[in-house]
């Protein structure tokens, strides 16, 4: 006789409330598994897609997605000099916010040399690649824009040529593929007026200086403006047969920059930006779940109490324990395993929905689903511990 | 044929100046077709006595022998399933009738038959054949707190027969029922105990009903004070 099911048709208004409530913690909880196997997706998919042998970088630090790196655009020529690299190009990824279609859009900008460089969208699902030095672009579809549209960034108005969904930023936001060039006018270049605003306070400052005439600060001015020929990588191609780690080794010695593979970068990125992250995530995920036994255990337990003169009946006419065992956790696990069916079919059907990708793996529903059962048994056993406590002379009105 | 013997049963709680000796030195026989009364004022020990043969409370002292097995004596339970045999051989009837909330009145009655090794059809079967015999078949499918506090007393009584109990045990079984209606239950306990070849031993303080029993125990400060049968009290 399933003592649990009737037990639980009595009080199926309380049931199902609890049900969806703790429901909804486990689909915050798988929801979560999402967003970290999203995060971690989008964090490198960038790298991913890029894919060089080498990622040469700024001495001693850990760019450009993990950490900011900056270097002067020619020494791509300097590493392209170094035996066994066949193809250095320069590389320049950064996040602006501009308004697109009327609305402030946040999105990160790669640029590369468009003419046979390392490092733009190997798979372009419409239109087709840049193929002019300036003004095309081709972005993600993210970004709400479609072929042909004309986007202005800056001083000058961008075509979309083509769409890819090969990557995202790391944060998730949409890319925009410009020319190297491009990137770097978008990025320094500043409108007429704050040029002109720049030149007179310059000028203001070498005409204070005595030892220059006015002649020789006027000559001086052009040198002192702001130097836009600056990437944050240099991706490498090695010649066949080269050795990776020994090109790395040189590049380091001779150059004084950094080189990192594309797996050193991955985990660049997987032990720096997205490590607070994901033991953020896991924190997160770790308390909901306590939450949710915790809360299992109480409804669990005021059930039992709610019937604990039942049980006492039930004990003295001779019910072995296994049997009141039973129906405590049987209600225990109904109610963790109906919970969890709840939260797993509600984030599977509104995944979608959230804005930033959720990637949600079979795998991690199991893993879940396994901690959330293992939960519901470590849930009943408030309740068991009075239902094997009560003593069958409460049914006469002893005990207590 | 004796169903029940106690022989110089004692409880006492507690130890040193805190001690209390719940009972003492009870003895009293019940056979086939008895119904016994225990009947005494409040702390005269007539629950505790009923827990003991109920077997949920150890007595201090003495010996039980149920149904010719000796299942208590000096030294403990003597190595029998206390809990099996409540299961097999003994049937409850409580004053608040104790049904279980969440369970229909069929299946108040099946549950016990449910720990039995009973087929389940057979099992239904009696169960129905008990509400039909209690009068209450028309009610099989209400819970309890959809029957009137006689339909419950009936279902508990059908509950109480549904293993075959060689020993009906109740507690106060009339004190929350009005003349006539705890008249017909001391009747329907007298038939149970003729027909089922089975004693009752009922707990009570309602003199109402004293003279539907055949022994009446009278219980005071723990001791049987006063034992009368049924032609002394008619």
């Amino acid at each position: 006789m399933d003592l649990a099911v009737y037990d639980l048709k009595l009080h199926r208004g309380r049931f199902i409330a609890t049900v969806l409530g703790v429901g909804l913690l486990f689909t915050i909880v798988l929801a979560m598994n999402g967003l970290y196997r999203g995060n971690i997706q989008e964090g490198l998919a960038l790298i991913k897609a890029t894919n060089p042998d080498l990622w040469v970088v700024e001495r001693y630090r850990g760019g450009p997605f993990n950490e900011q790196s900056t270097l002067p655009e020619f020494y791509h020529y300097s590493v392209k000099a170094v035996p066994g690299v066949e193809k250095a190009s320069p590389f320049i990824y950064y996040t602006v916010e501009r308004p697109i279609g009327g609305k402030s859009r946040h999105f990160s900008i790669v640029g590369y040399d468009v003419f046979g460089g390392l490092g733009g969208p190997q798979k372009i699902y419409a239109g087709r690649n840049i193929e002019q030095a300036h003004y095309e672009m081709v972005a993600h579809p993210k970004l709400g824009v479609r072929l042909g549209d004309r986007i202005p960034l800056g001083l000058h108005t961008y075509t979309v040529v083509g769409l890819t969904k090969e990557a995202v930023s790391s944060d998730g936001e949409a890319l925009v593929y410009l020319s190297l060039a491009d990137a770097q006018e978008v990025l320094y270049q500043r409108d007429n007026e704050e040029v002109r605003n720049q030149r007179e306070r310059l000028l203001i400052t070498l005409y204070g200086q005595s030892y220059l005439s006015p002649v020789q600060a006027e000559k001086l001015l052009p040198k002192l403006q702001a130097d836009t020929h600056i990437i944050n990588a240099i991706l490498v191609r090695l010649k066949p047969g080269a050795d990776c780690t020994e090109v790395g080794r040189r590049i380091e010695k001779w150059l004084y920059l950094s080189a990192f593979t594309t797996e050193e970068e991955l985990q660049l990125m997987l032990k720096g930006r997205l490590a607070s992250m994901t033991k953020q995530l896991l924190l997160f995920r770790t308390l909901l779940l306590v939450i949710s036994v915790i809360i299992v255990a109480l409804v669990i337990y005021t059930f039992t109490m709610e019937k604990i003169r039942s049980i006492a009946v039930m004990k003295l006419i001779g019910a072995p324990n296994w049997e009141i065992i039973r129906m405590v956790m049987e209600q225990s696990l109904l109610l963790t395993i109906g919970a969890f069916l709840f939260g797993l079919a509600l984030i599977h059907n509104t995944y979608q929905l959230f804005p930033r990708t959720l990637l949600l793996v079979p795998g991690d529903d199991l893993v879940t689903f396994i901690v959330a059962f293992a939960g519901g048994i470590l849930a009943s056993i408030l309740g068991l511990w009075e239902a094997l406590k009560t003593e069958p002379a409460l049914a006469l009105g002893g005990g207590q | 044929m004796e169903i029940l013997r106690v022989e110089g049963l004692s409880k006492i709680f507690g130890s040193g100046r805190l001690e209390v000796r719940a009972l003492e030195d009870i003895n009293l026989s019940v056979s086939e077709g008895d119904l016994v009364a225990l009947l005494g004022p409040s702390g005269s020990g007539k629950t505790t006595l009923l827990m003991c043969i109920s077997l949920i409370l150890d007595p201090t002292e003495g010996k039980i022998i149920f149904d010719g097995q000796t299942i208590f004596q000096k030294n403990g339970w003597a190595g029998v399933d206390i809990r099996r045999i409540r299961r097999e051989k003994i049937g409850f009837i409580f004053q608040a009738h104790n049904l279980i909330p969440f369970l229909t009145a069929r299946q108040n009655v099946l549950f016990p038959l449910s720990l039995l090794s009973l087929k389940r059809e057979e099992a239904e079967s009696r169960v129905m054949e008990l509400l039909k015999y209690m009068e209450i078949a028309d009610r099989a499918d209400y819970l309890p707190a959809l029957l009137s506090g006689g339909e419950q007393q009936r279902v508990a009584v059908a509950r109480a027969l549904s293993n075959n109990a060689k020993l009906i045990l109740a507690d106060e079984p009339t004190a929350s029922l009005d003349t006539g209606r705890g008249m017909r239950v001391m009747e329907l306990l007298k038939k149970i105990a003729k027909e089922n070849r089975s004693a009752v031993i009922a707990v009570t303080h309602d003199e109402r009903m004293i003279e539907g029993f055949d022994h009446v125990y009278h219980l005071k400060d723990g001791r049987i004070v006063g034992e009368r049968t049924n032609s002394m009290l008619n």
